[in-house]
Order: C-alpha cells, then structure tokens, then sequence
C-alpha cells in the first residue's frame, strides 16, 4: 500500500508514464497473460527524468484526407480494442482504491504536459503494477483506423507491455541519436554489459 | 568491463550522432584493432560523402547541381536508388526530399552500418554488434556467449528501455518523436506526423529498417496496418502517443 502512494507521488510529480501498457478493453488484471508484465514497481524516490507523455492533440493528428492507407482495409469499423475513452468500473477521482483482493487501482492527478493534458491510472497487484492506462487522450476517430485483421495479429489483446524493463543489455535501439539521453543511455547500456 | 572478456569496444562521435561498436571475436589485439579502425574510417567516409551538414559532400554538390548524376559514385547512385525504391514501397512516407532538397540520411546511416557489419563478417569477425545512433546491427553472439540483447528505448524515459530483443542476425531501428518533438515530418502534408510516438523495425537490413520506421511514424497510426503488411521476416513493435506498445506476435522479445 505504501508502495502505491509512492508510486502515486511519483505520478503526481509529473512524472505520469513511467509504465507504458497499451490500454486494455478488459480490466486491469488483463495484463497477466504475459510474464513480462511483473512491472517492477517503480521507486519513488528516484523521479523520472521529466518524461513528457506524449499524445498528439487532436488537430495535431493526420487528417482524414492524408491518411496513408496504402492498401485498403485500414478504415473499417472502430475496433473494439482502442476503448480507452469509455469509462471503466473504477471511478476517476484521484486517487480511488478499491482495496479487497489483491488487485486495485489508482488514478493520479490530471497532468499538464507540451501536447495536452492527461490522467494516469494505474492497476496494482500486490505491490507490482501490473496495468497502467492514460485516461483523458485524445483519440478522435483514430482507433478506427486499426483495422481487424491487424488486430488479431497483434500479439494479445490486452494490456501486456509493461514498464521500463531490461538488464544485461548489449545495446540499446532508439530515435534519440543526437541527444545527450541518447548518449546517457548509450553508456549506461555500455557501462552494464 | 575490461579484463577477462575477448574482444573490443569503441565508440565514435561520427554523423553527428554516437556509434558504438563491440566486436565479440576472441581475436588477437592487433587484428580486432585494426578491424574497429576500417569499420570507424568507412563511418568517417560515408560521413564526408554523404553529409547534408558539409557543402563539400558528394550529396551537397549533386543537389546544387555542380556534380552531374552520371559522375556521381556507385555508392551515391546506389543509395539514391535505393531512396528512390523505398519511396515508392513506403507509398512516399520515406522521402529523400521531404525537407525541400536531397537528404538521403533516414537511410544512409543504417545502410553505412549494414555495410560495415556485412565487411566485418567477411573479415573473419562474424560475432559483432554496431550501434550507429540507434540502429543496431547485431551478429553472432555477445563475447558473454549468449545472443544479443538490443533494448528498445522507452520513449517516456531516456534511461529505460520497454522491450528487449534478442537475436544472432539482426538489424533493429527504431524511430520517434519523443526526444526533439514531433520532427518526424508527414511528406504529404509537409507537417509533423503524430500518432506513433516509437516505431521500431527488425529485419535483415539496417537501412530499410531505418526507412521502413521513419515512414511508419511519418503515417501516424495508419503506420501500424502498414508495418503489419510488410512480408516476412520483417517484424515490429510500436508505441503509440497513448502509451500502448503493440508489436508483432513473432517478435523475438525475451524478458
């Protein structure tokens, strides 16, 4: 429980997307289909290094009229996947815990960030998270770009990536190249091996 | 780090950009030196004759004219026919001219690399893995013995990664908005794509993948349908401006 809070403050503190998991049409529990999604917890005490949680605001995204679809079929109907925006069993207040298994769920605070505002809820099992989804992003009519086939093809349909995850790395793949993160996280991968 | 393990590692500031290379060869000193010397000086050439940042580059006098198409290198003719097919496959989401004149880099850097590792094999160093900004080509095994591991880069987070591949031949690029902003520029619209904030590509060869990424995130979330439509055996992984991370089932993801 008190890992939760922890893990609360660090959301609170801007610091929202430690743990990435695509959104889940089912409950939190959906990402234990997956070994990889023992998502550590991650500490408190070390504040991320100012992630800005990405999500293209509405206008920002593709129009209709330049939508790539190279071949048909990406236009069908909405996919039942990307329901993100519907609400879920749990309440949004900040916050809320529903503590009677082992398996609950936070919502932090409403975050400010570059292309907009979002909301983090997390779903704990034990100690560990095991599903975080962003509340609150746009989404418009993208999610029924994603077609059904490519929908079945991906691997699961639920919640199953986790957070930030590797040890004995040889290297590290990344878009970050001119950067000092990429060089930060160049040397640590380095450093580790 | 240093000590008991065969080997050498080095890293270069070539490109603008940081690349390392780890070669896992139990090779005498001399050769594996001599080996991490050809691979940086190529980097250094390509760097020179490709650069849009030096006004002497073979692709800076071809695009302002002063160096006819015809006299220009095999290597440049071969590359720009290379961008030329990768836009066409890429339905123009790759383009070598999406910021208004000749920039072949998207595809440049992982065809550099491809080449250096593909040289190394043939020099009898068959187990090596080159990071070239990024993009990594990996052979063979670690000097630890066991496959490769490449982490994906956590786009929320420059110190963590979000997935882990492991593999004894191949070619991982990733491209993303999440370091400079969306400076992933949409061809078609001339303005900054959104929708996929990571894109990562793996397949037999550096370059393409590299393209086939920056054309993924160029396309947005349609980019997702597109990478699933690519033939075998090129697979990917993606991470949405929502936070959700797909991929591929035949990604070789380890924990």
């Amino acid at each position: 429980m008190r890992r939760a809070f922890l893990a609360i403050t660090g959301l609170a503190a801007g610091t929202t997307a430690l743990v990435v998991l695509k959104g889940a049409p089912g409950a939190g529990q959906a990402a234990q289909d997956r070994p990889v999604a023992e998502a550590p917890v991650v500490p408190a005490g070390s504040p991320a290094p100012g992630p800005t949680p990405g999500g293209g605001t509405p206008s920002a995204r593709p129009s209709a009229s330049a939508k790539p679809s190279p071949r048909a079929g990406a236009s069908r109907a909405p996919a039942s996947r990307t329901t993100r925006a519907a609400p879920r069993t749990t309440t949004a207040a900040p916050r809320t815990t529903a503590p009677r298994t082992t398996t609950r769920t936070v919502t932090g605070p409403v975050v400010t960030y570059e292309y907009g505002s979002l909301q983090v809820r997390i779903t704990l099992s034990g100690s560990r998270i095991v599903d975080a989804t962003g509340l609150g992003m746009p989404l418009d009519g993208q999610s029924g770009l994603r077609s059904d086939d490519v929908q079945a093809r991906y691997s699961g349909s639920s919640g199953e990536v986790v957070a930030k995850q590797g040890a004995n790395l040889s290297t590290v793949s990344g878009a970050t190249y001119t950067s000092t993160a990429y060089k930060r996280s160049l040397q640590a991968a380095i450093d580790k091996a | 780090m240093a000590g008991a393990r065969p080997g050498l590692r080095r890293v270069e500031q070539i490109m603008g950009t940081a690349i390392s290379l780890d070669l896992a060869d139990d090779l005498p000193a001399a050769t594996l030196h001599e080996l991490a010397e050809r691979t940086f000086a190529w980097l250094r050439e390509v760097d020179a004759r490709f650069s849009t940042y030096r006004a002497d580059s073979e692709v800076c006098r071809l695009d302002r004219g002063e160096l006819p198409l015809a006299e220009a290198s095999a290597d440049l003719r071969a590359v720009l026919e290379r961008c030329a097919d990768l836009w066409t496959g890429t339905d123009g989401f790759f383009d070598a001219y999406a910021t208004g004149r000749l920039d072949p880099s998207g595809y440049v850097k992982g065809w550099a690399a491809q080449v250096a590792s593909d040289r190394l094999v043939t020099a009898g160093a068959p187990n090596h893995c080159l990071n070239a900004g990024g993009d990594v080509r990996v052979r063979g095994h670690a000097a630890a013995g066991g496959p490769w591991r490449i982490g994906v880069r956590h786009p929320w987070d420059p110190a963590a990664t979000c997935l882990v591949l492991t593999g004894t031949d191949l070619a991982v690029a990733t491209s993303g908005v999440y370091e400079r902003g969306h400076h992933v520029i949409d061809p078609r619209r001339g303005a900054p794509a959104a929708g996929l904030r990571s894109v990562t590509v793996v397949g037999p060869d550096l370059g393409v993948a590299d393209a086939y990424a920056t054309a993924a995130v160029a396309m947005g979330e349609p980019g997702i349908a597109w990478l699933d439509r690519l033939p075998d055996p090129w697979r990917h992984a993606v991470v949405t401006d929502d936070a959700r991370l797909l991929g591929s089932r035949t990604l070789p993801v380890t924990d």
